[in-house]
């Protein structure tokens, strides 16, 4: 049995290439049936999100790669030399090891995204919705989700955030813990402003307050946050009631002064208060940042706790690489171990035949005898069997040898010798 | 060959050494599932020394807390067990890094100075003196604990401050966390630690006919009962972020060291 895969990625391909290749959600079945139906193909799913589209098929032998290739420029209505340049295609253990490491994030654009195991899931589950996963391709999807469960627990590559926004949900939940009744201030209507209060919001702050200089345009985003419109003059009133205050006006000045926090911590009884400036120039004074209970982060602060998040998972994923580089080998000796077993069956049991057959022509010839004679020939016989078999099993089970061509070799030659079907 | 008692505290001793090492190790590493394996034989520790504590209260016939070596053991074993609820309850990592050494620290002055097992003197068999003795020694376990949550929280305040993370940072909960665990420490421990200071002095009184002796144990008990009563209204009043604050719980923590360690005194 062979395991193919042949695809395109954010690496090989441009965006034009891979949204011609993508595979909606309602085409899925169809395009993972095409790939069943291709002669040879004995199992097929497909993988597809905005960073990779990919068709993963189990088959008798190799000769499949071709029609697949046909099957994809077709989709992509290009030709199969123009979609050959981007295209890459993989074997065996090489697909086993693309697979572990793309629903571990270490193929992924951002290094440990947890967003890719779910989809590498939802691509297996679909494909047995279908049924057209066979034996090999549900062990390559149990081990898959497997081992992409393990790396991120025993690495955590994913544990920390590596964008601006992320960055300070973060900071927020190590300042408070539980983000659930906290009260936000988004000031302005900057683009991060309101990404930052958009994930807030996500994770069910109780309250988003926002203040804009055009109220209309604050009614508007509150709307979107199920919070309320606050006139600007009413900023420092509401700076006492809320715990996390975004500023990311176009204002060329300080917006929120240290006089207004420190009055507003002493209103508050010293409760902490996170502030995030995402505003350049910027609105809030740094002088804050020395008041007590409130905690200052400006762009540059909240990007070098993403970049140093990021140089982290970096070195997460060398360790996940690692556990990556383990399992292929592990998934690799079980299968070659269980590729064996067929032929292992087959060649005792006609040995046995053999066996069973020449002793009773013995047993017939040599006439009556005791019963400790007749153990004896027994015994003799089945362990000249045993000897025999011994080193063509051993080589069968040899998990050394890594081509699957030499395996498949050895395994009819095997068959040949011994006149196995 | 028959177990002594004393080799069922030898045996918590080396268990918690191991976890502490174990513990710190986990700290140099950043590797979490080693923390597990501290936890696990300071949890093994712990189960010895409430072998070893049991086997005294069956022997003596009163609790373990009539001498040093057995009150510094005691607080040691209620420190722990008080640290095991809040890691179950808040899986707080980084508290055993300054949890586990000082339970080690604990049980090494017990079993350091070790003493024979005597019965009670009959001075000393009284409830209220019993009381005073159990309060004192669980109020200063709950107090150990707020004074390792509070200087969690005072790293946990500079990291975010500072805006350096430090090793800690994956360790420690939010400051909320830590504040809050800190706090409810303190109180409970304030609270116990008081009805244990009272019912030493109606004890006093009974026996010497005076409320203090101003031996040095007793002024370390008050002075430390001060300083905790301070670091309390530091939470209350949500100034416990400030230097001051760490320097009052420093001298706190030797104060009711000498006040455990002074009984002699």
């Amino acid at each position: 049995m062979a395991l193919i895969l042949v695809g395109v990625n954010h690496r090989t391909a441009p965006v034009e290439v891979r949204e011609r290749l993508s595979v909606s959600e309602s085409r899925l079945g169809e395009t993972t049936r095409s790939l069943q139906s291709i002669v040879g193909v004995t199992g097929a799913a497909v993988l597809s999100t905005c960073n990779r589209v990919e068709a993963i098929v189990s088959s008798r032998d190799e000769d499949v790669i071709e029609p697949i290739v046909q099957l994809l420029a077709g989709r992509a209505n290009t030709t199969r030399d123009e979609l050959e340049k981007h295209l890459y295609i993989l074997r065996h253990g090489d697909v086993v090891q693309h697979l572990f490491r793309v629903a571990s994030g270490l193929d992924s654009m951002i290094v440990g995204e947890p967003q890719i195991g779910g989809q590498v899931r939802k691509t297996f589950t679909s494909a047995q919705e279908l049924g057209t996963l066979d034996p090999l391709l549900t062990q390559l999807y149990e081990n898959t989700m497997r081992v992409s469960k393990k790396v991120r627990t025993d690495t955590g590559i994913g544990e920390h955030a590596v964008s601006v926004p992320y960055a300070a949900v973060e900071l927020a939940r190590k300042i408070f813990g539980d983000l659930h009744g906290l009260h936000v201030l988004l000031l302005g209507a900057g683009d991060m402003g309101e990404l930052t209060a958009e994930h807030l919001h996500q994770q069910h702050v109780k309250q988003v307050f926002v203040a804009n200089r055009n109220h209309a345009r604050a009614a508007e985003l509150a709307h979107r946050f199920d919070g309320s419109a606050v006139q600007f003059d009413q900023v420092e009133a509401h700076l006492t009631r809320c715990d996390i205050v975004i500023a990311s006006t176009a204002a060329p000045h300080f917006v929120i002064e240290a006089d207004h926090v420190t009055r507003a911590l002493d209103a508050r009884r010293r409760r902490s208060l996170f502030l995030i400036d995402l505003s350049v120039p910027r609105n809030i004074d740094p002088a804050v940042a020395n008041v007590d209970g409130a905690y200052l982060y400006n762009v540059d602060d909240l990007q070098q706790v993403a970049d140093a998040n990021l140089g982290l998972r970096r070195q997460k994923a060398v360790e996940a690489e690692e556990i990556v580089a383990r399992e292929v080998e592990g998934f690799r000796r079980r299968l070659v171990a269980q590729d064996a077993v067929p032929t292992i069956v087959e060649l005792q049991q006609r040995l046995e035949a053999i066996r069973s057959t020449e002793l009773e022509k013995c047993l017939r010839k040599l006439g009556p005898m005791t019963t400790e004679q007749r153990q004896s020939i027994e015994l003799f016989s089945s362990q000249l069997v045993n000897k025999i078999l011994h080193y063509p099993i051993l080589q069968l089970k040899d998990v050394t040898q890594t081509e699957p061509q030499e395996r498949e070799s050895l395994r009819k030659t095997i068959r040949k010798i011994f006149g196995l079907r | 060959m028959s177990l002594q008692l004393t080799d069922t505290l030898y045996a918590a001793l080396a268990l918690y050494t191991l976890g502490t090492l174990a513990a710190f190790v986990s700290l140099l590493m950043g590797e979490k599932r080693l923390q597990y394996t501290g936890l696990l034989l300071m949890i093994a520790g712990w189960v010895a020394q409430t072998v070893w504590i049991g086997t005294i209260c069956a022997r003596t016939g009163h609790p373990p807390i009539t001498n040093l070596p057995e009150v510094v053991s005691f607080v040691a074993w209620v420190t722990f067990a008080v640290e095991l609820a809040l890691w179950i309850r808040y899986r707080v990592y980084a508290a055993s890094f300054f949890v586990y050494p000082l339970v080690l620290l604990l049980l090494t002055i017990s079993a350091v100075v070790g003493e024979n097992l005597a019965p009670l003197d009959p001075e000393l068999q009284s409830n209220v003196f019993t009381l005073h003795l159990l309060m004192s020694t669980v109020g200063v376990a709950f107090l150990l604990i707020g004074l390792a949550f509070g200087l969690l929280a005072f790293v946990q305040d500079r990291a975010l401050k500072t805006k350096r993370p430090g090793r800690l940072w994956d360790w420690i909960p939010s400051l909320d966390v830590c504040k809050n665990l800190s706090f409810r420490s303190l109180a409970i421990g304030f609270s116990i630690y008081s009805i244990g200071l009272i019912a030493g002095v109606l004890w006093s009184y009974r026996t010497t006919a005076g409320l203090m002796e101003f031996r040095v144990k007793q002024i370390a008990a008050v002075t430390a009962w001060v300083l905790f009563a301070i670091l309390l209204q530091s939470y209350v009043t949500n100034t416990y972020r400030r230097k001051r604050i760490l320097v009052v719980s420093a001298f706190a923590f030797v104060a009711v060291l000498v006040a455990m360690m002074g009984i002699r005194l």
